[in-house]
This record gives C-alpha cells, sequence and structure tokens, in this order.
C-alpha cells in the first residue's frame, strides 16, 4: 500500500496554489535567468571558438607597404629568417661595383684621352709646331680617330685587368669589413642572435583591405571608418547575422552591432567612399568581435568604425589605398599562449629578415593571441556568470529557509497530528519524507521550468545582452552540463539539505511531546518584560517576539532584495559616476604613444609643446592569486599592470625622484584593488616570457584610472634594459601638432576612457530599468511570502481576537504593523547592509576583470531603493488586509487539527 | 497465570517529574495485568496518573523503573526503532482531542492507519462500522466532533492492533455521542477481538468493561473483573 500521507502534497498544492505559485515562479525566474546565462554564455563562447575554424581564423597578420611578391610569400613560408650578412655584402658589393665600375671608367678614360693628347704634343713639338689651335685641332682629330681603339686597347690590356681585379677585390673585401665592422648593430638591430629562434613554416593568404568613410545616413558628413574586405576571402570568414553577402557591386553587409548602434539594418542605403551600397547582410568578421580599428586603441569603437564585405568587383573599383596585408596560418596550432608567443615571434624575426632582404616596409604584425579585435569578447564573455549564481544562491537560499520556517510552522501546527501518527507507528524517517516531499517538488518543478525557460527566453535575453555588447557570431543552443549543475543540483542540494536539517530537527522530539505540544528542547524563558505601554503596543511587541525566526528571514529576504536593488541603482550610478570623473583619471589631456623614442634618423623625437612631458610605459602582469581570499572564485587570469616611467618632478605623476631601483609607487586602484600598501613586496612577471620583477612599495599615487606602477624613467630604463633617455611617449596638457603622424602609436584623450562607459550604457540600455521593477515584484513575492507565514502561524490569535470583538481594521493594526515596523527599519538597515555588500561583490567582481572600476550609488538612488521597496510591501499590505479579513471566526473554535 | 491472562503486564511501574522539592510522583509501584482480549478501563480523577500510565504502556513515555510487557516482552529492552514497530504493529491510539489530518478526507484518514499494519481490516468495512459511509469523501472540519471521533476510531482500529489504546476518547463530546462512540469501541471489542485500554476519568464507563482499573495518587486503588457487564447504551451519567 502506498503511503497514504503522499496524497497530501497534491491537495497541499492545490489549496496553496498562489503561495506555492510564487515561489515556483522566484524560482523559474532565477534558475531560469542564470541556467540562460550559462547556456547562452557557453553557446556563444561554443559560437566564437568554433567559429576559429569554421571561419578559418588566421594565428595572425602582417601588413606590408606593397603587394608582396611570389617570392617574398615563398620565402616568408619557410619561415626562415633571410641571410641578412649576405644582403648587406651583396648590396654593398653591388654599390661597391657600380662605384669601382664607374671610377675605373672615369679614370680609364681620362688616362687614354691623356695618352693621346700626349702623344700629339709630342708629335707637333717634333714637327714644330707651337701654335696651341693648331695643336687643339690635331688633338681632336687624333681623338676621333683614335680614342676608342685605344680605350678598347687598353680595356684588354693585362695591367687593366689586373688593376681592375684589385680595385673590386679591395672594395669588396672594404664591403665586407664594414658589415663584418657594424656585424654587432645589425644583429641587435634585427635580432639575429635569437637562440630560441626556430625556423616556423607557415601558410599565407591575401587579406587586403581598405579604410573608406562610411556616411550611413546619407548627409554627406563621414559618420565612421569602414573597412571593407573582397567578399571573395577563405581566411577571416564572416558569420552572417542576418541577410547574405553581396553578390552586385552595389550591395553591402556590415557589422550587425554598428548596424544597431548607427541604426541601419538591411534594405538601407549607406554611402561608402562617395559610393552607394544597399546593405544586404549583417555580419560579424571572426577576427572583428569587437570593432577595435587598431590594436593599440583602448576600447573597441561600435560607432565610429564599422566592418564591411562587398564583392571583389566593387572592392577594386575604390581609389583608396589598399592596405598589403596578410593572413598567416601556422602548420601547427601552437598548444597554448605561451607557445603561440614563441612561434608569432620566429615569424616576426623571419619577416623582418625577408622584408629586408627583398626591400618592402613593415606596416603593421599582429599575432592572433594579442589580437584585441578577436579576443576581447571571449576574454570578457568568460568571465561572466559568477555574479549572476551567486545571487541565484543567496535567492535559493532564502527559498530554502523560507521553506524550512513555513514547514516548521507546520510541524507546529501539525504537533497533535504528529504525535498521533508517531503515537500509531509512523517513523521518524517517514514523517521527515512526508515533510521534505513538498520542498523537493517544488524545487525540482522550479527547476526544470526554470531550465526550459532557461534555455529558450532567458538564453535568448543573454545572447540579446552580448549581441548589444559585441560583434558576436550567430550561435545555436549549447548543452551545459555546468549549467545543470548550477541550476538543477546544487539549488535542489541546498534545499534538501536546508530543509533536511530543519525538520528532521524539529522531528527529534518524541511523540509524547507532540502531543502535547511542548515543541521546545529547553524549558520556555522567562516571559519577557515589556514597558508600561498601550495594551495595543505591548500585543505587536509580543508578535514581534512570537514571531522571530519569521522575521530573522524576513530581514534576510529584505537585504537581499536591497542588495539586488543596490545593484540595478548602482551600476549606471557607477558608470555615470566613472564618465563624469574620466577626465580626472587622465594624467594629462592627451596622452601620446610613440611608435618608438627616435626618429628615422636615430634622433630622438622632441616636441615644442610646453606642456609635454616625456614618460615611459610598458605592461607586466600581477598574479591574482596573491590574493588567496578569492581563490575558487574564478580567476580572470593575472591582472594586467601598466608600469610607467617618470621625468624627474613631473608636473602629471608626483612621485619621489630619489627612490631606489626596486621602489615603486602604485596607483590607489591597485592598492585598493589588492589591498596592497607601502612596505609591501609586489611580483609583476611579463606575460608571455619567463621573467619577473620584484618591488618594494614605497607609495601610492591618487590614480583610480587603472592598475599602475610607477617610477622614475631612469630606473624604468635600467630595469627594462633601455638605452639611456629612452621614453615611449609624451603626456600634454595641449594637442602636440609638431610630430609627424608616422611616430605616434596611439593617442588617449577622454573619449577614449569615456568611450567603454559609453557602450557599456549603451549595451545595457533600458535593462537595468526592467530590472528594477523586476525587483519590486520580487521584493513584493518575497515579503509577501513571509507575511504570509507569519499571518498564517497567528491564524488562530487572530480568529479568537475576532471572536473577542476586535474589528479587522484593529487585528489588521495588530499583526501588520509589527511587520511594517520591521521591513520599514530594516529596508533603511538594509540600504547600508546592501551598499557595503555590493561594494564588496563588486571588488570580487574585479578581482576577476581587468583594470578597476569604482562602485559609486548616488545619494538619491540609495533613497530610491529603499522607497522601490517599500512599494513592493505597500502591494502585500493591501493583500495582507484582505487575508486577515478573510479569517473566519470559527477557526479558533474548530477542533480539527 | 496463562500467557493469555499476563498478555499485558506492568510491574512495579514508577515515574515522577521535576526534581527536588518540585519532585512530584506520578506513578509509584504500579502492579497489575490484562487478559489478550480484555476491555480495560483506567478509571482515577486528574492527576492519578492513568494517561501517564497509558503512554508508558503506549511506548511513547518511559517508566523510572519497573516494567511493561507485553506477551512476555519487556518494553525497557527496546530501542527507540523498536518501539516504533512495536507500536505500529501492535498499537492502535484513539485520543481525546482527534487529531486528524486536516487536508485528507474520512477514508484517507483511516487509510493513514491501514498503511501501517500488515494485516489491515478492510477500510471500506471499517467505514460502514463506523457508520461512516455517508462522510466518506469528506474532510475533517465539515464533521462534527464525533463523527471525527469516529473517524480516529476507524484510524486506529483498522490496523487491528492487538490494544487499543483509547485516552479519554469522549472527553470532549456529549452524552449521546459519547455513548455512541463508546458503543463503537465494544463494537470493534467484540468483533474484532482487540485488547481495549481505555482510560477516562466518567465512572459510569466502568460498568461496560470487563477489567475496572481503579487510580488515585498514582498507585492501583482497586483491581476489579466486572463480571456484570453491561452494553455501552444501557449506560447512564
Amino acid at each position: 500500500m502506498r503511503n497514504p500521507l503522499i496524497k497530501r502534497i497534491p491537495k497541499e498544492l492545490a489549496s496553496d496554489w498562489h503561495k506555492y505559485l510564487v515561489i515556483i515562479i522566484f524560482m523559474v525566474v532565477m534558475i531560469g535567468l542564470i541556467s540562460g546565462m550559462y547556456v547562452g554564455h557557453d553557446s556563444m563562447l561554443e559560437a566564437v571558438y568554433s567559429g576559429r575554424d569554421e571561419l578559418n581564423l588566421e594565428d595572425g597578420s602582417f601588413e606590408l607597404s606593397g603587394k608582396a611578391s611570389e617570392e617574398l610569400l615563398a620565402d616568408l613560408s619557410t619561415g626562415q629568417m633571410a641571410d641578412v650578412r649576405q644582403f648587406f655584402i651583396d648590396k654593398g658589393i653591388e654599390e661597391a661595383d657600380e662605384e669601382v665600375a664607374e671610377a675605373i671608367e672615369e679614370e680609364l678614360q681620362n688616362q687614354v684621352a691623356q695618352g693621346i693628347e700626349d702623344m700629339v704634343r709630342a708629335q707637333c713639338e717634333a714637327y714644330g709646331i707651337t701654335d696651341e689651335t693648331m695643336i687643339q685641332e690635331q688633338i681632336d682629330t687624333a681623338m676621333d680617330e683614335n680614342y676608342e681603339e685605344a680605350l678598347a686597347e687598353a680595356r684588354e690590356s693585362d695591367e687593366f685587368i689586373e688593376a681592375v681585379d684589385e680595385a673590386y677585390e679591395e672594395a669588396h673585401n672594404t664591403v665586407i669589413e664594414k658589415v663584418d665592422e657594424k656585424w654587432d648593430e645589425i644583429v641587435e638591430e634585427y635580432g639575429l642572435d635569437d637562440e630560441d629562434f626556430e625556423a616556423t613554416p607557415i601558410t599565407i593568404y591575401e587579406h587586403f583591405y581598405r579604410n573608406e568613410s562610411e556616411d550611413n545616413n546619407n548627409d554627406g558628413t563621414n559618420d565612421a571608418t569602414l573597412r571593407i574586405f573582397p567578399s571573395n576571402y577563405t581566411v577571416d570568414m564572416a558569420s552572417f547575422n542576418e541577410g547574405r553577402a553581396p553578390e552586385t557591386t552595389a550591395e553591402i553587409a556590415i557589422d550587425r552591432m554598428h548596424a544597431d548602434n548607427v541604426g541601419v539594418g538591411i534594405g538601407d542605403t549607406i554611402t561608402v567612399g562617395g559610393k552607394q551600397f544597399e546593405i544586404v547582410g549583417l555580419l560579424s568578421y571572426v577576427n572583428y568581435l569587437t570593432l577595435h580599428e587598431s590594436n593599440t586603441d583602448l576600447m573597441f569603437d561600435a560607432f565610429g568604425f564599422d566592418v564591411g564585405m562587398v564583392t571583389p568587383e566593387a572592392f577594386d573599383s575604390f581609389s583608396s589605398r589598399v592596405h598589403y596585408s596578410y593572413a598567416w596560418f601556422y602548420e601547427t596550432e601552437p598548444e597554448d599562449k605561451i607557445e603561440a608567443a614563441d612561434l608569432g615571434n620566429n615569424v616576426l624575426k623571419s619577416l623582418i629578415t625577408q622584408s629586408l632582404v627583398y626591400e618592402t616596409d613593415i606596416d603593421d604584425f599582429l599575432p592572433e593571441y594579442a589580437r584585441q579585435a578577436s579576443n576581447f569578447a571571449p576574454n570578457d564573455i568568460e568571465h561572466d556568470t559568477t555574479g549572476t549564481s551567486i545571487l541565484c544562491y543567496i535567492l535559493i537560499a532564502v527559498i530554502a529557509f523560507i521553506f524550512a520556517v513555513t514547514i516548521s510552522n507546520t510541524i507546529e501546527k501539525e504537533a497533535s497530528v504528529i504525535g498521533t501518527l508517531r503515537a500509531s507507528g509512523y517513523t521518524k524517517d517517514e514523517l521527515i519524507i512526508h515533510y521534505m516531499t513538498m520542498p523537493i517538488i517544488v524545487t525540482f518543478l522550479g527547476a526544470i521550468i526554470g531550465n526550459v525557460v532557461g534555455y529558450t527566453a532567458f538564453r535568448k535575453l543573454a545572447i540579446y545582452l552580448y549581441y548589444n555588447s559585441y560583434s558576436l557570431p550567430t550561435c545555436g543552443i549549447t548543452w551545459s552540463p555546468i549549467a545543470l549543475v548550477k541550476t538543477t543540483i546544487i539549488p535542489l542540494l541546498l534545499m534538501f539539505f536546508v530543509n533536511l536539517i530543519v525538520i528532521a530537527k524539529s522531528l527529534q522530539l518524541s511523540p509524547l511531546k507532540f502531543l502535547r505540544h511542548d515543541l521546545h528542547k529547553t524549558k520556555r524563558s522567562k516571559a519577557r518584560r515589556i514597558p508600561g505601554w498601550s495594551f495595543l503596543n505591548r500585543f505587536r511587541v509580543r508578535i514581534l517576539f512570537q514571531n522571530m525566526p519569521n522575521y530573522a528571514i524576513l530581514i534576510f529576504g529584505v537585504i537581499f532584495i536591497e542588495l539586488m536593488l543596490c545593484f540595478a541603482f548602482g551600476l549606471p550610478d557607477s558608470l555615470n559616476h566613472y564618465a563624469d570623473n574620466a577626465p580626472g583619471m587622465m594624467f594629462s589631456e592627451y596622452q601620446y604613444m610613440l611608435m618608438g623614442s627616435k626618429d628615422d634618423d636615430g634622433e630622438f623625437i622632441v616636441t615644442d609643446e610646453p606642456t609635454a612631458e616625456a614618460f615611459s610605459a610598458t605592461n607586466l602582469m600581477y598574479p591574482k592569486d596573491a590574493t588567496k581570499m578569492f581563490e575558487g572564485m574564478g580567476s580572470g587570469g593575472d591582472e594586467g599592470v601598466t608600469v610607467y616611467g617618470i621625468t624627474d618632478d613631473s608636473r602629471y605623476i608626483s612621485i619621489s625622484n630619489d627612490i631606489a631601483e626596486g621602489e615603486v609607487y602604485i596607483s590607489s586602484a591597485f592598492a585598493k584593488k589588492f589591498e596592497l600598501s607601502s612596505g609591501d613586496v609586489i611580483t609583476l612577471h611579463e606575460e608571455y616570457e619567463n621573467k619577473s620583477y620584484e618591488f618594494t612599495i614605497a607609495g601610492e599615487v591618487d590614480y583610480d584610472g587603472g592598475i599602475a606602477v610607477f617610477m622614475p624613467n631612469d630606473n624604468f630604463n635600467s630595469i627594462f634594459e633601455k638605452k639611456e633617455g629612452e621614453f615611449s611617449g609624451y603626456f600634454s596638457e595641449n594637442e602636440i601638432t609638431d610630430i609627424e603622424e608616422k611616430y605616434i602609436a596611439t593617442v588617449i584623450t577622454v573619449e577614449d576612457i569615456t568611450k567603454v562607459t559609453n557602450q557599456l550604457m549603451h549595451s545595457m540600455g533600458g535593462m537595468m530599468d526592467t530590472f528594477r521593477y523586476a525587483l519590486i515584484v520580487m521584493a513584493a513575492a518575497l515579503i509577501y511570502l513571509l507575511a504570509k507565514i507569519i499571518i498564517e502561524r497567528n491564524e488562530n490569535a487572530i480568529s479568537m481576537v475576532k471572536i473577542l470583538g476586535f474589528r479587522n481594521g484593529e487585528i489588521a493594526g495588530l499583526y501588520m504593523v509589527p511587520t511594517a515596523i520591521v521591513v520599514v527599519l530594516f529596508s533603511v538597515v538594509s540600504m547600508f547592509v546592501g551598499y557595503y555588500l555590493m561594494v564588496w561583490i563588486f571588488k570580487v567582481f574585479m578581482l576577476q576583470m581587468d583594470g578597476w572600476f569604482k562602485y559609486y550609488m548616488s545619494p538619491s538612488s540609495l533613497v530610491l531603493s529603499v522607497v522601490y521597496l517599500l512599494i513592493g510591501y505597500a502591494f502585500v499590505s493591501v493583500i495582507d488586509f484582505f487575508r486577515i479579513k478573510r479569517i473566519p471566526m470559527d477557526e479558533a473554535l474548530k477542533n480539527v487539527d | 497465570m496463562s500467557d493469555k491472562e499476563k498478555f499485558l503486564e506492568i510491574s512495579e511501574l514508577k515515574k515522577s517529574f521535576g526534581t527536588g522539592e518540585a519532585k512530584q510522583d506520578v506513578l509509584r509501584g504500579m502492579n497489575f495485568t490484562v487478559k489478550k482480549g480484555e476491555f480495560c478501563v483506567l478509571l482515577g480523577p486528574s492527576g492519578s496518573g492513568k494517561s501517564t500510565l497509558l503512554n508508558i504502556i503506549g511506548g511513547i513515555d518511559t517508566p523510572d523503573s519497573g516494567y511493561v510487557a507485553i506477551n512476555g516482552d519487556k518494553l525497557e529492552d527496546m530501542d527507540e526503532k523498536a518501539l516504533t514497530m512495536y507500536r505500529r504493529k501492535h498499537l492502535g491510539y484513539v485520543f481525546q482531542m482527534y487529531n486528524l489530518i486536516p487536508n485528507l478526507n474520512v477514508k484517507e484518514n483511516i487509510e493513514v492507519g491501514a498503511y501501517l499494519s500488515d494485516n489491515p481490516l478492510d477500510v471500506e468495512e471499517v467505514i460502514t462500522t463506523l457508520g461512516l459511509q455517508d462522510h466518506k469523501y469528506k474532510y475533517p472540519n465539515q464533521l462534527s466532533g464525533g463523527q471525527q471521533q469516529r473517524v480516529s476510531i476507524g484510524r486506529a482500529v483498522v490496523k487491528n492492533p492487538d490494544i487499543l489504546m483509547c485516552d479519554e476518547p469522549t472527553g470532549a463530546l456529549d452524552y449521546n455521542t459519547s455513548k455512541e462512540i463508546l458503543g463503537l469501541i465494544e463494537d470493534c471489542n467484540t468483533k474484532y477481538g482487540n485488547t481495549i485500554i481505555m482510560v477516562t476519568h466518567n465512572e459510569a464507563i466502568k460498568l461496560m468493561a470487563d477489567h475496572v482499573i481503579k487510580l488515585r495518587d498514582g498507585i492501583v486503588r482497586h483491581n476489579d473483573i466486572n463480571e456484570k457487564k453491561i452494553p455501552a447504551s444501557e449506560l447512564e451519567w
């Protein structure tokens, strides 16, 4: 026979359907959200990573000043370095030979001419001719008649041949001597002494592009730079989010996210390089998942930069400069970034030497692992889910406790039944299983429906958010085992254990204690004395005392909601605050990064701008596992640190000039993020080399714009083995106009700093508002559940006071006022708790990301967060009032327990 | 004395509550036996120890000394699990408060008892015997007190227990309903042969019992066999 108690479950579900519906909706939303985030996250990463193979993402690319010859490409494919010495010798000999040949010819001609002249003069003298005019005529005649013959004779003479050979030999030897003299410099310049170099064979593909102006509303103004590629390339291909590839010369496909940002779509016409094109496709290039125009750009710019595809004919019809870019592929894939870095280094050596030998210039070189446009988005996506899952577990824990408290109350209410059942022979285990069934079923239902919703609607939401941030390819559904564990297994286990502990503890008592309603293991403590307030107030205080555990859960729930409201209000506030304070996060109005500190003539690049100040910069990594506290919460790899070398007595960054070589100042962001202070020792290491540097912190620079380390420039050059006087760029208050463009790698201004916040604000759009309204509903639902427990627990008492003659309004005043006081009081308290928790969570979150972003919430937002919560509570109060009104008077008189 | 006559044996049973000056001896050395199938009434005023005695016999409370043995098996030798199995297999409980499960109907409440037994009675037959056939799909809050007590008896009887423990089963009922309920317990005793141990303070009920044990101040004052028992329907008080 099946345990008849099981029949209670559906009846319980049916009779209290609104409570369970709220709980299930809660779970569905949270589990769905986290499942959707994970599935969307995994699907997107899967799409990105599988797209790398399917769309033939390059292993790297380089750009040359001109189209490469077949021979150059063939030599580059071997991966070998060119014979630079021979090149210089050959080149020297070639030049020397020309010079020698020219000199010999000149000398020979002079000597033959002089010989003829001397001979004619001797003959004239013998004939007694003294008239210089006559002599000159004779010389001219002799020249005309004999010069060529004499020249030919002289050339054939052994003496001449010997002399020429000697001259060439001497010249050649001089060339070799000179090359050898300068060999050390050449070796250093081209890194020819690299012992780690190994020829890395590569396959090279043309990947030419043009940069054209894009006028997306055809008003004659340039709105963006559009980088166009022909549609017939088989490497670095595009995935089409919508539409198709262009088929005629008047058709174009452009980046989907850029199109979204600037408000154009399929069917629209845009002007590209002065020609009109109809957009027929919205795409995502595998090597442009974020629209970084240049790899040195601080942030991608999906408004001002775009990539597009046109037919090869349309591509050829433009007259702008072709960028001769070539994509390469290794024969064997590198296993990791370190190997990729080694291989990239080999390719670079080969490219430098071969381009030298083939006398072409390299305009750009970028191994794939270092390419921001293809790595920024997946790196960012990878760190995306921890925050959501933490919030989800907090909520599941809240619900588990709500269940536990509800069941605890039910057990109390059903004490006589439980006593009777236990006295009749029901075992404790049977009753534990019975009372555990409901939470497990509800969690299971929530998890199943949540997963279904997660794999459908919320996955779309997650992907929508990603699409709003990056130029990502289309993606299918990827089965996510981690999502199953986090959304189903963990909540079920959480629910199982929380309830098991509470129920097993409640059912520890003997049947007799249940029959006697004596459910406290310890003797009841002495009655609390209450000051001589009015009866009603004392009554309310008694209700508060009586429902302490329920109010504890209610407070926990209020803190949870407030925490989420702090998130919903704080994130946009923080972004705005960041944008508002961006100018303060710049060392100077302009920060110029140069290609090198010297110009083509080997002279230091200087400027007449009076506010310009040279500085050096390089990037190192700070190991995050140094902060053990956050181990296991998802490591975002090591933190990138910008190391600055500062001019003495800098007007932009204030550090002591006299600090020792191993001492540095760190930015306040660095100090705050990793809780570092003066005297601490930090070890920074190169990202792709096994080289590390140890520094002692000598002080802090008030700079929240990034994770940075500062030292005097001389120390910088010494530590990083730079030459004296070398630097990387200029800080300047004004625009520098007297440095040639070609020497400038990048210029950072306030706009570059705010690009990130603008992009984030755009990406999130109205999401935060929606989230805030959703939180009002969640707040209402959570308070509804908890207030319901309190009222249910007091049903008999409420019924009794009704019998005694209390009006509904008075009863509501008795039973709702304590809840109202608790909610209002703790809304305010939890405003602070939520705020500081959020500051902490943000910090944990930031530890997984690179950089530093301070959490900020404006005072008005803080107040509003409480108001939102109270709006939620106001709804519940109305429901509670009607709930109290509905409690029948015979409830207390019915003897049915 | 034969095994049948010593079906339930109470020997030197003592139980007290509290300590020091507040110590109260509830049972002070109680001895008696009950035969199998006997209708035994434990009679006494409030505080005489009858409910405590019933709880100890039911295995839901333990004595300080002495023992209770059923068919020779001493309860003191049983651990908690064995005691639960003892209650499950041998005992049926009827309380003054009916303690029905509010969201199960009459039939289902009786099934709750049937589930525990290896040899349960037919649920429908018990419902008919208890006169609940017209109410079997009703929930406890749709029944009168008497009807609820019938369900509670049904839940206990359907297990076909060796001993039916009744703790003031008519304590909350009016005169007529009380007589009906007593009649039903009597019928069960006759029909199913269960041993009945009934705790009551109602002197009139002793007339329908086979065996009357009067308790006062924690000891047995009278231990009488009622040779002239009368049917419940003839009881007056």
